[in-house]
């Protein structure tokens, strides 16, 4: 099921913007004091409790059930959030739910006289108490994610985004987190129907076929029931300088059980020699992949061959 | 009498022979202590499996079968298999014996469909493969020889069903 975490800094409106989500997509809120009392009751005596609730280095101790408690918390909260979508905020979540597919990571900043500022009208106190917070606040959240994780909680690579509150407020950035997770999910639906995967487009709708030729082509596979897909993957092959594809290449068939594509190049000449380096190109960016290319002759071959053999090769 | 348009002699008969002893000897020693059923897809295989099973050393059991083209009422057809295995290959190696692979969707009809038999292993062994015509990536474990020659006849390989006696293999 999906997850979003959320890593904040103090000030930064990360609770308000996990609440406002919550509400909006129906995602429980995965909160430190929920983990606490309701993750390791199986794993933790009363004391081993209290020590998580004040220590960070107390986490990569082994727990009753042999293993860390850290490990024991990623065990039990990959497995519940199998069933439900859950955001978490803080606590290292993004390490927690890291390499997930389904998992959004995000990391909320804002400048700092502004959080101090937040948190100053917040907690209604004074602006250097409300300064001595936010920078006690910044040092703890850095220790354990540091402790527990052995990572610097500001590196960039742990989010998919960052958002600056600075000049936001919390529906805004609740708004521009769903948008984000929409466009994953859709992503994710669409990588999900096609196959393999790789680093290749992937298309929402099969193509119809667009000649005979391929018309009589899937006939045939058809006739020796050999599974097909028509043009279900483009493979880009040249880039511009902006690293935007400025030419792909969209084999025509693939035949899923052989994992093999297909091209034909029934048409004249000049295609075909503009295709071959298409196709040139392609077997050098993706060694990988199996690709045949079925030129006019290979094609009436076959189509003649079936004729005569009835079906024996 | 009809006389075959040969073109060039392939392979004759000697070099023919001295081939399938070779594949014998590896699947000798490939299966060994194994359980293996060869399955020789006709016509085309009759000679070649005549000889590679008696060039085999170690035990094996020889099974048939036969792949036919029927209509459909929407003017198509559809490839089925026209005289099935007699044993159960469950749990067992397979070897499908060709004469000639060229496209290959025949054998890949076939592999996926011996696949849904659950034998321990599918694997291929052909006479001729032709990778220029060849379409699909298949499990071919033996070859005999790779040829580029389009129309080929003999020791079972066929042009129009005829041909098939010819003692060598050769380009018509």
């Amino acid at each position: 099921m999906p997850v979003i975490t959320i890593s904040r800094q103090t000030g930064s409106f990360g609770d308000e913007i996990a609440q406002s989500l919550s509400e909006k997509l129906g995602f429980e809120l995965m909160t430190r004091e929920r983990i606490l009392t309701d993750f390791f009751h199986n794993a933790a005596t009363k004391n081993d409790l209290y020590m998580l609730k004040v220590s960070a280095k107390y986490y990569n101790n082994k727990s009753i059930t042999g293993i860390t408690f850290l490990e024991h918390l990623k065990q039990s909260l990959v497995k519940y959030s199998s069933e439900k979508s859950v955001i978490m905020v803080g606590f290292g979540s993004s390490l927690i739910f890291s390499g997930m597919r389904d998992a959004i990571h995000i990391r909320l900043i804002a400048d700092k006289d502004i959080r101090v500022d937040r948190i100053r009208k917040r907690f209604r106190v004074t602006l250097p108490e409300a300064l001595e917070i936010v920078e006690l606040s910044d040092r703890k959240h850095k220790k354990f994610v540091s402790t527990v994780f052995g990572v610097n909680l500001a590196d960039d690579n742990l989010y998919d985004i960052i958002i600056n509150t600075s000049r936001m407020d919390p529906i805004e950035g609740a708004a521009a987190i769903y948008s984000l997770f929409n466009e994953r999910l859709r992503m994710l639906s669409l990588e999900r129907s096609a196959e393999p995967n790789g680093t290749l487009i992937t298309q929402e709708k099969p193509a119809p076929l667009k000649n005979a030729s391929e018309a009589e082509f899937a006939k045939i596979l058809d006739m020796y029931q050999i599974e097909w897909k028509y043009e279900p993957r483009t493979f880009p092959i040249e880039w511009d300088a902006e690293g935007n594809i400025s030419l792909a290449f969209t084999p025509d068939f693939y035949l899923t059980n052989f994992n093999t594509y297909i091209e034909l190049t029934t048409m004249n000449q000049k295609y075909i020699t503009k295709k071959n380096k298409k196709m040139k190109k392609l077997k050098e960016l993706y060694p990988g992949i199996n690709i045949k290319i079925v030129n006019k002759k290979d094609f009436n071959n076959l189509i003649q061959r079936f004729k005569i053999s009835k079906g024996e090769e | 009498m009809e006389q075959p348009a040969v073109k060039k002699i392939l392979y004759t008969n000697d070099q023919i022979q001295a081939r399938v002893s070779e594949l014998g000897r590896q699947i000798s020693s490939d299966y060994e202590g194994k359980e293996l059923i060869l399955v020789s897809v006709l016509k085309g295989s009759l000679y070649f499996i005549a000889d590679l099973s008696r060039a085999i050393t170690t035990p094996i059991k020889i099974d048939m079968i036969s792949i036919g083209v029927y209509s459909t009422t929407d003017q198509t057809g559809i490839v089925k298999i026209s005289k099935d295995l007699d044993l159960d290959i469950k749990d067992k190696h397979v070897l499908i014996i060709e004469d000639t692979i060229r496209t290959g969707l025949t054998i890949g009809y076939l592999v996926q469909n011996l696949q849904t038999r659950q034998p321990k292993s599918v694997k291929v062994c052909s006479l001729l493969v032709n990778p220029m015509q060849q379409l699909i990536e298949l499990p071919i474990a033996y070859t005999g020889f790779i040829t580029s020659a389009e129309q080929v006849a003999g020791y079972g390989a066929d042009i129009k069903d005829k041909w098939r006696n010819l003692p060598f293999i050769a380009e018509i």
